[in-house]
């Protein structure tokens, strides 16, 4: 689509050019980059001289603007590129997704009722919250709802069973403990395993850990199932069977139990096989004091509850097998369950045992005391530290273990082993096992386990020897899938590992599907699990014979500078909770990590940054009547040709905390005009103008006028020529909405050039408001909040007096929007030493630029109030009308 | 990283996690915020932030008269306790 215009900005002066342009017949682009169009006026209380409600003479034209049948308008839209081409401009645009189907949304609200995010409202310049869902406000045209994301939170991004923790943690936030845990189901039953034995690669991302430590993100899902399954609640709106294709999975690991379901879940009939007496897989070899076996329990459960058929002491030998009994697809998650033997004398006798048996012996009660022994444990990981506790926990005397690695080498986490260091395991590390002896271990020194290309090739010293007493050997130095019957009918990669498709985890064999740690080798219970679950989507795929195409493509990931930078300081708030009960030579297996109490996970969710700003909860999803939320919308770009170009991009606001003298930011009953503005609005932050300090009825509000213009300390001699009209104007409607407040202006002069301006002033001061030609020298907050100003009263004498107020109101001035400068090339379109756009011509053709096709309407070029950018407008459309009729005359 | 007055966006930020102390701090009748400010222990600052997120989002909802003092109350929303 080809336009005659574009028109960039939607405020007065950009909504003006528009309908002009499209009641002339052109065909306009209108690019306006919040969500709606309006600009500041519709943000107004109301207009000076005339006290016409904004919003009232606004909305007509907002309707008109959007409906008319020649103007096109873009909410949530920028312009990214302007070039200049034969005569004609070729534009670049980006439409922002608003995550909302615009033609479904009804403005209804509910999402945004319903958003567990908030943040300041920037609509109500930071008075109040407004949700990441919202409408920017009430007479927001369209008034459609637009989601604030800013991409995907590290958090989120980082979990690898594709946990949405961002969104939980805001759940938790809000007390919606069972949303939450609903949350975390939509991803894996294993809510109560992983709030206790994940690793929590989410938190080694949190951008919380660059300020006093990450958010207890784990810890805080741990209470959300505790919290779920103590009440005993059951599991809502259970999936009924809707395909006739049976899926089998065999193996009841996390990967198994997880693809089994999202499977189950979808629709499908699952059943798990699995060879041992237990579903669990390795679930069941966590030490209890980290994973209590009833939590295992509980999130099996779920699997019940949703109708899994699950088969324990049914291992699978022949996958032909499953085919001829009916399935239609099937998933091998079988782990790696086969210990590596160490290839030394003495590895099969008796005292030695390896560390998967002797975890799970433990765990399910069927292993023998270690009372006043001495055990080695051989290998330098996570099963060997698990080893080592349990160990101390069955009672032994003295633990040792025996790593090949160097301490900083090791494959544990570097907290795991000092937490068995805290509990009295001796840790030995550069040192391989040379033989095992009857009642002791003869070790090796070990120089380096990895050769050149970082392959696992220990290299020994022999000639550092050294013997440990050992009445039992524990042997955890490394696991493999138990694939060896499947060798000849599936392809496997090195040791053991299924090979599978990367993307669509499909084997080599038609219909049969792998994942978790059985295809990667041994990771962790949050990897497998997200191994499951892209398995369960490929046999999806599959079974629909449908191309597999990998979930929606998560938003990038929002950095840590950007989140950071959002905020000029940040309280520092550690987290609360209780630390790990590490005692010397525990004897039982009691959960050493206490749970959080709801106050701790309160503070702990309080803490979090919403990094991604949208949390990706899910709560608007679920309350949208009009099924319009679309989280996967993603942004869309676009070029077209137009004629001609009118810059409407309107002002900025001078950023009132760049006058320290005045306090604001600092002192909490300091505000800006625009602020007040709003507060006087029908559509106000609060039910009526209050003091945000406290939410006291302002009684004596001061005015300070001229804030950051005719100012050279601030970079800024012009005169914004608005602010003392609509001071004058807040100074009449405090009157009415407060009769009993006093008002006093402080000014250097009042400036009121326009029809009927110096009548209004006039007006306002028979009104009561007291007008003091003062300079400001100093202004003091008080305990209560009140300020005192010190001024000179130059109209007498300049002497410094003071005055308490309740209120200052701070009348900001306008600044150039630099915006602006990103549309062209550098040095294409000009600006004046201000930085507005330059009027090549101000005086005879207004509105003109040095670009011959390209206008500038309203206070893009300068400040102006709303008649004068009208008229201004008029002369842009006028100029560009010109200039295309100019273009399309027969030369 | 801090001085003096926290940050808006992280004092709005917390507002749903105060949002149940502030309802239960209502159940015996309506109270102003410095009212609150006393009763829970936060600045009155803050607790306007929170007050008048809750009252935009129908949490709470402020009584008809001001107190001598110049403040409002406020009491439970329509929207009903969580
Ligand atoms: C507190 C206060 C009170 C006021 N009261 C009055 C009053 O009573 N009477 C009166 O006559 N005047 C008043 N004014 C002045 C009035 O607000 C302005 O004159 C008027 O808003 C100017 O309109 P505009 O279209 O030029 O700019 P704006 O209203 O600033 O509109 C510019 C538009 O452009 C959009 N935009 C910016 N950059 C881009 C971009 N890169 N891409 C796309 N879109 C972009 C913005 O989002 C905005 O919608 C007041 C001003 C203030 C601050
Ligand atoms: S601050 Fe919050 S959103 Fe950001 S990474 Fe941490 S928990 Fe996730
Ligand atoms: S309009 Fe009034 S307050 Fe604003 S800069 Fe000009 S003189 Fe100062």
């Amino acid at each position: 689509m080809e336009y005659d215009t574009l028109v960039i900005g939607s405020g007065i002066s950009g909504m003006e050019s528009a309908i002009k342009l499209g009641d002339m017949g052109y065909r306009v682009l209108l690019v306006e980059k919040e969500a709606s169009i309006g600009g500041k006026m519709i943000l107004l209380s109301k207009v000076f001289p005339t006290l016409d409600c904004a919003s009232c003479i606004s909305t007509p034209k907002m309707a008109a603007a959007i409906h008319h049948p020649n103007v096109t308008a873009l909410t949530y839209a920028e312009v990214e590129k302007i070039r200049k081409l034969d005569g004609r401009f070729q534009v670049e645009v980006v439409k922002h997704p608003r995550f909302v189907d615009e033609a479904a949304c009804t403005g209804c609200q509910q999402c945004e009722t319903a958003c567990t995010v908030s943040v300041p409202d920037q609509f109500n310049s930071d008075l109040v919250a407004r949700h990441a869902a919202y409408i920017p406000f009430p007479q927001a045209v369209p008034k459609k709802a637009v989601l604030e994301r800013a991409g995907t939170s590290p958090c989120t991004e980082t979990c690898p069973a594709g946990v949405k923790a961002h969104g939980y943690v805001s759940l938790a936030r809000s007390g919606e403990y069972e949303k939450a845990f609903q949350l975390v189901l939509q991803s894996t039953p294993l809510v109560g395993t992983l709030g206790r034995a994940c690793f929590a690669p989410c938190e080694s991302e949190c951008s919380r850990g660059s300020l006093e430590g990450p958010v207890s993100i784990r810890r805080i899902k741990r209470y959300i199932a505790d919290d779920h399954y103590d009440a005993h609640r059951r599991l809502q709106a259970l999936p009924e069977i809707t395909h006739t294709e049976r899926v089998a999975i065999v193996g009841s690991g996390p990967a198994g139990l997880t693809a089994a379901w999202q499977l189950a879940r979808k629709g499908y009939p699952v059943t798990i096989f699995e060879a041992e007496d237990q579903a669990g897989g390795a679930l069941w070899t966590i030490p209890a004091y980290r994973l209590p076996s009833a939590v295992i329990g509980q999130d099996l459960d779920n699997l019940r509850q949703i109708g899994v058929s699950i088969r324990t002491n049914t291992p699978v030998h022949r996958i032909e097998d499953l085919f001829d009994q009916g399935f239609s697809a099937i998933v091998l998650a079988v782990g790696t369950t086969s210990p590596v033997q160490l290839l030394v004398a003495g590895a099969h006798a008796s005292h030695v045992d390896n560390a998967l048996h002797f975890l799970k012996a433990v765990k399910t009660g069927v292993g023998t005391r270690l009372e006043g022994m001495t055990v080695a444990v051989v290998g330098g990981g996570n099963v060997a530290i698990d080893s080592a506790r349990s160990a101390l926990r069955l009672g032994a005397r003295v633990v040792r273990l025996i790593s090949l690695e160097s301490r900083e080498a090791m494959p544990a986490f570097s907290w795991e082993v000092e937490e068995a260091e805290q509990e009295g395991v001796f840790v030995l590390n550069g040192w391989g096992v040379e033989s095992i002896g009857e009642s002791e271990l003869h070790l090796m020194g070990c120089d380096a386990t990895l050769d050149r290309e970082g392959r696992f090739d220990p290299q020994y010293d022999r000639t550092r020897v050294q013997s440990v007493p050992a009445d039992r050997v524990i042997v955890a130095a490394g696991m493999r899938p138990a694939t060896e019957a499947w060798q000849s009918t599936l392809t496997l990669a090195g040791g053991g590992r299924i090979a599978v498709e990367s993307e669509s985890q499909a084997t080599s064999w038609p219909g049969v599907f792998a994942a978790g740690d059985a295809v990667s080798g041994p990771t962790s219970i949050a990897e497998a699990a997200g191994a499951g679950k892209k398995a369960a989507e490929a046999v999806e795929a599959w079974l629909s014979a449908s191309a597999f195409s990998p979930g929606p493509m998560r938003l990038p990931r929002v950095s840590q500078e950007e989140v950071l930078a959002r905020q000029s300081q940040y309280a520092l708030r550690p987290p609360r909770g209780g630390n790990k009960a590490l005692v010397l030579h525990p004897h039982d297996f009691t959960e050493v990590e206490p749970a959080l109490t709801e106050s701790e996970v309160r503070d702990n969710s309080g803490r979090c940054l919403d990094c991604g700003v949208c949390s990706e909860c899910q709560e608007c999803v679920a309350a949208c009547p009009a099924d319009a939320i679309h989280l996967d919308a993603r942004e869309e770009r676009f070029e077209t040709t137009v004629d001609s170009v009118i810059i409407a991009t309107g002002f900025k606001l001078f950023a009132a905390d760049r006058k320290p003298l005045y306090g604001f930011g600092r002192f909490k009953n300091v505000i800006t005009g625009m602020q007040m503005d709003r507060l006087l609005a029908p559509t106000r932050p609060y039910h009526t103008v209050l003091r945000p300090g406290d939410g006291k009825v302002p009684e004596s509000i001061a005015y300070i006028m001229c804030t950051g213009s005719r100012d050279q300390t601030v970079g800024n001699p012009l005169c914004s020529k608005i602010c003392c009209m609509y001071s004058n104007k807040q100074n009449q409607l405090i009157m009415g909405a407060l009769p009993l407040a006093d008002v006093t202006v402080y000014d250097i002069d009042m400036r009121t050039t326009g029809k009927g301006y110096e009548e209004f002033y006039v007006q306002t001061r028979a009104m009561g408001t007291t007008f003091i030609k003062g300079r400001i020298a100093e202004i003091v907050e008080k305990d209560n909040g009140n300020l005192v100003v010190r001024y000179e009263d130059i109209d007498h004498g300049g002497q410094i007096l003071e005055q308490e107020h309740d209120l200052v109101v701070l009348a900001v001035g306008v600044q150039p929007n630099h915006d602006v400068e990103r549309f062209f090339e550098p040095g294409v379109l000009e600006f004046d030493d201000y930085a507005y756009v330059n009027e090549a011509d101000e005086i005879l053709s207004p509105g003109q630029t040095n670009v011959p096709g390209v206008y500038v309407a309203g206070t893009a070029a300068g400040a102006k109030d709303i008649p004068e950018s009208i008229l201004h407008a008029g002369s842009a459309v006028a100029q560009a009308s010109a200039y295309i009729e100019g273009r399309r005359l027969p030369v | 990283m801090m001085s003096g007055r926290r940050d808006v966006r992280e004092i709005i930020r917390e507002e749903p996690i105060h949002r149940r102390e502030i309802q239960t701090a209502l159940t015996d009748g309506g109270k102003t915020v410095p009212e609150l400010a006393a009763l829970l222990g936060y600045s009155s600052e803050e607790l306007v932030y929170w007050v008048m997120g809750m009252r935009k989002y129908g949490f709470l909802t402020e009584l008809p008269d001001v107190t001598e003092d110049g403040y409002y109350r406020y009491q439970v929303g329509p929207r009903g306790a969580i």
